[in-house]
């Protein structure tokens, strides 16, 4: 009996070892692409947005997203580019008023590169929408194709740029899920490290495909939506409690 | 007689500060003792090569970056930069397309028009956007300054 009992509590460990060891190893091994690495779609990045904790008035977010990309305004908010922005919504049957950050969805299907005639606008592997600004022409049909007005257009020449975030006259230009950070090997983007450091958690950011990471937990406890789930763009970006 | 012992020797200084440094596989650098550049022994590539192709590499590159997502230094332009880019006295960097640096002072010498300045900054990356370089990295520019000077 007790043989049989060694013998199960070894093959068990050595299971542990050959299986579950190498698969937490390989999951860490993962989590940080070497520098000269293409990405690769084995991470689908994501976002869920509670809104019911996105505070009215706190514009944490929007402000960081500006400081990390360097965008500055020129006092002029109808053409001022904006990378995430708050908006107010009231459900007529309810009266309930929800504040909630918008921004680029980073749709599966987007419509942005669907319309764009010289491929600037594509989507990466890992699942991030962007405009590669050396090919955008300036045209603007994405900004038109967009369901949710994600994307700005630079009216005006720059000079105070970010190393992290190139942009200027003449093209369009949206969230980019910072980029340059997941590159780098960060998990987190500035608007979310923002709502966390307000306190507020609204924003959660991380891989959809990890079952374990804070995004997916945060989708599963929630039961989510997309926006204008009708369109079946199968966004990135989730909104509960809308 | 101390008066012309002064002005012997910063003439002495003016021609020695003209004097072409010994690194970049002996090639001098363009702008001597400004930049973190003269610190190093070569360029990413042959000196020679860069000069010729440099452009090459930084459109190969351009592509990798935006759309596979290789964030290597060697070809970045974000590395040329921080790299090449000189200092005032106060250490604070001076875009490197402004007139007379480092990028602008050849392609006007060769009636280049460069174009990545209007989306790229101009000036190298610091944590938390600083602007200034600190006041070790300025004594090491120094530092390297005066060497050059010296060889």
């Amino acid at each position: 009996m007790n043989n049989r009992r060694h013998f199960l509590v070894k093959s068990a460990s050595a299971l542990t070892m050959t299986f579950i060891v190498p698969s937490l190893l390989s999951s860490n091994a993962q989590a940080k692409k070497p520098l000269d690495q293409k990405v690769t779609d084995k991470k689908s990045w994501g976002m869920h947005i509670d809104v019911d904790k996105c505070a009215d008035g706190c514009t944490a977010c929007v402000d960081a997203c500006n400081e990390e990309n360097g965008l500055t305004g020129f006092g002029r908010p109808e053409t001022d580019s904006q990378w995430i922005r708050k908006i107010k919504i009231k459900d007529k049957t309810t009266e309930k008023i929800t504040t909630m950050p918008m921004l680029c969805q980073h749709c599966e299907n987007p419509p942005c590169c669907d319309v764009c005639p010289t491929g600037a606008s594509f989507r990466r592997v890992d699942g991030i929408v962007m405009v590669n600004q050396h090919t955008c022409i300036g045209c603007r049909y994405c900004m038109m194709a967009c369901p949710f007005k994600a994307r700005s257009f630079v009216h005006e020449t720059l000079s105070t740029q970010n190393t992290n975030a190139p942009r200027g006259k003449g093209c369009v230009e949206s969230c980019n899920l910072c980029v340059n950070r997941i590159d780098h090997g960060s998990e987190t983007t500035a608007c979310e490290d923002a709502c966390i450091k307000a306190g507020h958690n609204a924003i959660t950011f991380g891989d959809l495909k990890d079952s374990n990471s804070k995004v997916r937990l945060a989708i599963e406890s929630n039961s989510p939506r997309r926006l204008r789930d009708d369109l079946n763009l199968k966004q990135k970006v989730f909104y509960s409690n809308i | 007689m101390l008066r012309l012992l002064i002005i012997s020797s910063l003439i002495f200084v003016c021609m020695a500060s003209l004097q072409p440094s010994n690194a970049h596989d002996g090639n001098p650098h363009i702008s001597p003792g400004k930049s973190k550049a003269d610190s190093q022994e070569a360029c990413v590539e042959p000196t020679d090569v860069m000069r010729k192709e440099h452009y090459l590499f930084l459109l190969h590159q351009r592509d990798e970056t935006v759309v596979n997502g290789i964030r290597t230094k060697n070809h970045s332009l974000a590395n040329c930069i921080d790299c090449h880019v000189s200092y005032d006295e106060k250490g604070k960097a001076i875009p490197i397309n402004a007139e007379g640096q480092f990028c602008q002072d050849c392609h006007v010498k060769t009636a280049t028009n460069i174009t990545c300045f209007s989306c790229h900054a101009a000036e190298p990356r610091y944590p938390n956007h600083e602007k200034t370089i600190s006041k070790d990295e300025l004594k090491e520019i120094s530092k390297i300054a005066k060497r050059i000077k010296d060889e």
